[in-house]
């Protein structure tokens, strides 16, 4: 089993709460996630086994929403809010800048496993730009400076 | 009933239908009222997502699409307005835009609905000059089909029907926009009973069967209606024709009997037709015991000679018939005839029979069971305990199927016979026991009918023509009465003559011969 | 946690204000008066006349009557009934819904509670965007403190009107904003719109009649309730009633939310409010109301924010995000960032947005690369004009609507790209 004890006893929570198992799908997954880091071919079956689907049936959830991953990721994932009222405010350098610094291009993964860099399409935080969400984390009106300090911190 | 007009000509329909339902039910659906689709199915769940198929309806200020539009009483409908030819235009180019061209190099040319729908609905010239998107060419989806995911427009039928008709559920959109491509999970595979009709539901030329795909150009085959013979349900198919052969079955819809589907072994099966193990040649045994090829009119003397002097020497009572699934109505009319002129009573039905599913496949594994009883012809038991008994010294035998296990088991007990006259289409252990063996016509190369497992009779008729003596049972045994002199007996043979005279004959089959059943058949009366 | 607005109305007056998020604070400036009111003294249909009265319309975009979409719901079922609570703000530009959450979740709940009552819904799902883990974070506490004090539960306020909520995070996909593309989400699946009928009052989430609100919308209703149809009437313009929290954001010099009554010109709003914009640029272009809305030239930007006026400049007021770019904006880059999101977001299931949302953007492109040809930019007009009004959702209209707003207003950025073979604007935003 790939998902722990613990975590089908929060999924099982979940499901409790809808009048049909499978609303509590997308939960699930960020429960999933949470340990693991993305949705492995394994923790799908058992998924499917969970809310009574087939395997491609989570797949196919997980390939639609951004925020799902089929593959292995990074211990973190730094994305620079690139659209249009944070590009106005300089997203772009910021995302440039980060990617130097780290090595690595835009939707890459540093080497040593630790950053995913990448971008993302509005993140509601509109005036407060440039900014970027690490994990599950905002970091808002930023400057390079600071943006490179942050990605610095993480392990 | 709803009364609506399309294009200024009223139609009456169902209420409670959608108007692509309504019109498909009513006949008209691109056959009068032309409003093309892609995603939309009449054996699937409506998807409204290609969005071909809008149409203008009066008092709604938007297009709507046809297929999941509920009609209503005094609706008027039109698909020749400026605006939906507008539309279809605009669908057909964003459809193009992405998609490969490779017609030239397509299966699905010439039935394409790409191709078709371009052609009458498209503009002619290209205005892209984006690149085309790049996916994956020739993906093994499992062991019958292959994908191409370029020329995919993501309709999603073979993905409903596997979801809603197979059950199987192999198949998913993954991704989402303009990167969505159909695909399955590694390990499991599109493999299934029923997997190859996504490739007829295809439109396009995505999903083609490693069966078929590069054997020939569609445009090269002849269509010929026909019945799959696999199984008692008798799905309706085309028989695709060229050069006297037969290229493949692909469902033909009858809402009564397989929708518009057909088994994978079923749609297999028209290998069968000219397959390697055919008998073709009369066979007489030799004094040796040796089987011998002979010319049919001399296999036919020496059959007539043996049950003369059988007849003569031990009475009409010792001889037996046994009816074959495989035979047509009218093949088992004659036999039941040629029994009855002999003087014998003693006859029965020997059926093969495999696993049935809960959607098409039933359990006897033959064409016309049904009609074989509807004939009078029962079990094959009782034959099969005379025969063990001694009571049987001549037997009159279609096909092999005496010989499975839920029989004879084998030929030991047909070796004591006096007589046995065999007529079959394939090589069988039946060669070493039967005195003459009559090489004999398949269903897709005689005309007659058949009787499906719910009593619906259905005609065939001949796709190909074997190139050796083969006949059908029929006229086997018209001729083998001829030669007997038994009375109302002809060498001259028409099937469908006999049909006629079957349908006068017995109650059952009252109204049912040939020409009446249609190409879509016609249950059997209730004298059944 | 975002910064307090600049201007506050009703909805926002007590944001800079910690304890409003607890459910103390929330009760001490007369929260849960007007849900006690709506439960104890009024029927459903009370509410629902006067919210038709008060003229209250959704905040989530498309502007739909409140009331008139309430009484939609069947008053009798077999079964039970829902509320959905749209919390998928994904809007570019738009980040009004996120404060609400985060500094007044109690009021949002309490405007639950009356909808509640009033459609018979016994459960709320709120939907909220998966990036927004802190709102979603500051709203389930919301809801623990709400059921711990029995405002949520099985006899809310002690009468016999039962009601929970349940939060659900989505997971990155913008057309789960899309009402019937969010209820698909909640089920645990794609995101992909529902086709019509049937509509989400018959046959919603989980198969049962839904009535499916925006985060601000539900926000208004305790101030109705508790001050009435009239003075909400008070506020907005006559067609446009109450206020509306208005996010500013790109070239000015206070970018951030104002709460202002609907009908505010939107020069006031930039020049006055937001400062106008900075380092001594001129103003080039504003989008009013988030992106799927067409852009307006700093020309006619002297129009009052809501819908009757806007339309008349071709443009709506969406979801009131208000996008500020100064003379140096390339509007080629514009039109590339705003057709490479609507290509990313589309679903992908109706032909015209799915094909229609790439070419758009490979064309843009193009142009921005300098490989543009004259005719492009009426092959981008025809392609915007088949993809609008003919699919399943509105997302294909909001992906062409944009385009053409840009080609009606700043076709020469477009030309002179095409003439010149590369981007002639050298001071423009990176892309």
């Amino acid at each position: 089993m790939v998902i722990s004890a613990a975590a089908r006893a929060r999924i099982d929570l979940e499901i409790a709460q809808y009048p049909q198992r499978r609303g509590a799908l997308l939960p699930a997954l960020h429960i999933v996630q949470s340990e693991h880091g993305h949705v492995a071919p394994e923790a799908a079956r058992e998924l499917a086994e969970i809310f009574g689907i087939r395997p491609i049936d989570v797949m196919e959830v997980v390939s639609f929403y951004n925020m799902f991953f089929a593959s292995p990721q990074p211990r973190h994932h730094v994305y620079v809010c690139t659209n249009l009222p944070c590009s106005l405010r300089g997203a772009r350098g910021l995302l440039r800048g980060l990617e130097q610094h780290l090595g690595v291009d835009a939707e890459g993964n540093t080497r040593d496993g630790r950053i995913h860099l990448g971008h993302e399409e509005c993140l509601g935080a509109c005036a407060y730009a440039p900014m970027m969400r690490v994990d599950e984390r905002y970091c808002e009106d930023l400057d390079l400076e600071q943006a490179r300090r942050i990605v610095d911190a993480l392990e | 009933m709803a009364k609506i007009t399309v294009d200024g000509i009223p139609i009456e329909v169902a209420d409670g239908r959608t108007l692509l339902q309504a019109l498909d039910d009513a006949g008209v659906l691109m056959n009068g009222v032309d409003i093309p689709h892609y995603c939309w199915h009449p054996k699937l769940s409506i998807d409204g997502s290609c969005r071909l198929c809008q149409v203008e309806i009066e008092g709604q200020p938007k297009l709507q699409i046809a297929c999941n539009t509920p009609v209503a009483d005094g609706m008027v409908v039109r698909t020749d307005a400026l605006r939906v030819r507008r539309a279809r235009e605009g669908v057909m180019e964003l459809l193009l835009v992405n998609h490969p061209l490779d017609c030239p190099i397509c299966d699905q040319a010439g039935e394409c609905k790409l191709q078709d729908y371009a052609y009458e609905y498209g503009i002619t010239e290209s205005r892209t000059r984006e690149p085309r998107r790049a996916l994956k060419k020739n993906v093994d989806l499992g062991p019958t089909i292959v994908f191409d995911q370029e020329r995919c427009i993501l309709c999603r039928r073979c993905v409903r029907f596997c979801d809603e008709i197979s059950h199987t559920s192999e198949l998913k959109v993954l991704g989402r926009g303009d990167r969505s491509v159909i695909e399955t999970l590694p390990g499991v595979p599109l493999d299934n009973d029923y997997s190859m009709n996504v490739a007829d539901i295809c439109p396009v030329g995505a999903l083609t069967t490693k069966d078929f795909r590069f054997k020939i150009r569609v445009w090269f085959l002849d269509d010929v209606p026909g019945v799959c013979t696999g199984c008692a349900n008798g799905c309706n198919v085309h028989i695709g024709v060229a050069n006297n052969r037969a290229y493949r079955y692909v469902a033909r819809r009858n809402d009564a009997v397989n929708d518009t589907w057909i088994c994978d072994p079923g749609r297999m099966s028209y290998k069968r037709i000219g397959a390697p193990d055919r008998l073709k040649v009369p066979l007489a045994r030799t004094d040796l015991g040796v089987p011998e090829a002979v010319a049919p009119e001399r296999a036919i003397a020496l059959a007539a000679e043996r049950l003369r002097r059988l007849v003569e020497t031990k009475g009409a009572g010792v001889v037996a018939g046994i009816a074959s699934a495989h035979a047509t109505n009218e093949d088992l009319f004659v036999l039941r005839r040629l029994l009855e002129a002999l003087g014998s009573d003693s006859a029965g039905l020997a059926v093969p029979l495999w696993e049935g599913d809960d959607l098409l496949r039933k359990p006897e594994q033959a064409a016309n069971g049904a009609g074989a009883r509807a004939l009078g012809f029962g079990d094959a038991a009782s034959v099969v305990e005379r025969i063990r008994g001694g009571g049987v010294a001549g037997l009159i035998v279609l096909g092999h199927d005496l010989l499975d296990p839920r029989y004879l088991g084998g030929v030991d007990a047909l070796a004591r016979l006096d007589t046995v006259i065999a007529l079959d289409s394939y090589v069988s252990e039946m060669q070493r026991v039967a005195h003459v063996l009559l090489p004999c016509r398949v269903a897709a190369e005689k005309w007659g009918t058949l009787t499906n497992h719910a009593g619906r009779v259905q005609r065939v008729r001949p796709a190909v023509a074997p190139a050796w003596d083969a006949a059908s049972e029929g006229e086997w045994l018209a001729r083998l009465g001829a030669a007997l002199g038994l009375p109302g007996f002809s060498a001259r043979y028409d099937a469908r003559e006999v049909s006629r005279a079957l349908a006068a004959t017995v109650p059952a089959f009252a109204g049912a011969d040939y020409e009446s059943v249609g190409d879509a058949g016609r249950p059997l009366g209730k004298g059944a | 946690m975002l910064k307090v607005p600049y201007v506050t109305g009703y909805l926002t007056e007590h944001f800079g204000d910690d304890a409003f998020a607890t459910l103390e604070g929330y009760e001490q400036r007369g929260g849960y008066e007007a849900a006690r009111t709506a439960l104890k003294k009024m029927t459903p249909a009370e509410v629902i006349d006067l919210i038709k009265r008060a003229g209250l319309q959704g905040r989530g975009g498309a502007g739909f009557g409140t009331g008139l979409k309430w009484s939609f719901m069947p008053v009798q079922s077999d079964g039970p009934k829902y509320l959905v609570c749209n919390a998928d703000e994904s809007e570019p530009g738009s980040f009004k819904d996120r404060i609400l959450l985060e500094r007044g979740a109690h009021q949002m709940l309490e405007g639950i509670l009356i909808a509640a009552f009033a459609t018979g819904a016994e459960k709320t799902f709120v939907y909220v965007r998966g990036e927004y883990a802190y709102p979603a974070q500051q709203l389930m506490q919301a809801i623990e403190e709400a059921r711990a004090k029995g405002y949520l539960g099985d006899k809310v306020f002690g009468t016999k009107f039962r009601h929970d909520v349940v939060v659900q995070r989505g997971a990155g996909a913008y057309i789960c904003g899309e009402e019937t593309g969010l209820l698909e989400s909640l089920e645990g699946k794609k995101g992909q719109p529902r086709k019509k009928p049937p509509f989400p009052a018959q046959f919603g989430a989980f198969g049962r009649p839904t009535t499916v609100n925006n985060v601000e919308t539900f926000s208004h209703v305790p101030h109705i309730i508790r001050r009435g149809a009239d003075w909400f009437r008070g506020f907005g313009t006559e067609k446009s009633p109450g206020t509306t929290i208005f996010g500013v954001s790109g070239n000015v010099v206070r970018p951030g939310l104002y709460e202002l009554p609907l009908g505010t010109r939107l020069d006031e709003i930039v020049f006055q409010h937001a400062g106008g914009v900075p380092n001594g640029r001129q103003l080039k272009g504003v989008i009013p109301g988030g992106m799927s809305m067409p852009i307006l030239p700093a020309g006619q930007i002297d129009v009052p924010m809501a819908n009757e006026f806007l339309r008349e400049r071709k443009t709506m007021l969406g979801t009131g995000g208000i996008m500020v770019m100064d003379d140096t904006c390339c509007m080629v880059r514009v039109a590339e960032i705003i057709t490479y999101f609507f290509r990313d977001e589309s679903c992908g299931q109706c032909t015209q947005c799915r094909e229609g949302t790439g070419w758009l953007h490979k064309i843009v492109s193009r142009i921005e690369r300098g490989a543009g040809e004259k005719a492009d930019l009426d092959v981008l007009l025809d392609v915007a004009a088949k993809m609008e009004g003919q699919t399943i959702c509105a997302f294909a209209d909001a992906a062409a609507w944009p385009v053409q707003g840009l080609l009606r207003h700043f076709r020469s950025d477009f030309e002179e790209h095409v003439q010149q073979g590369r981007c002639p604007f050298h001071a423009s935003f990176e892309l």
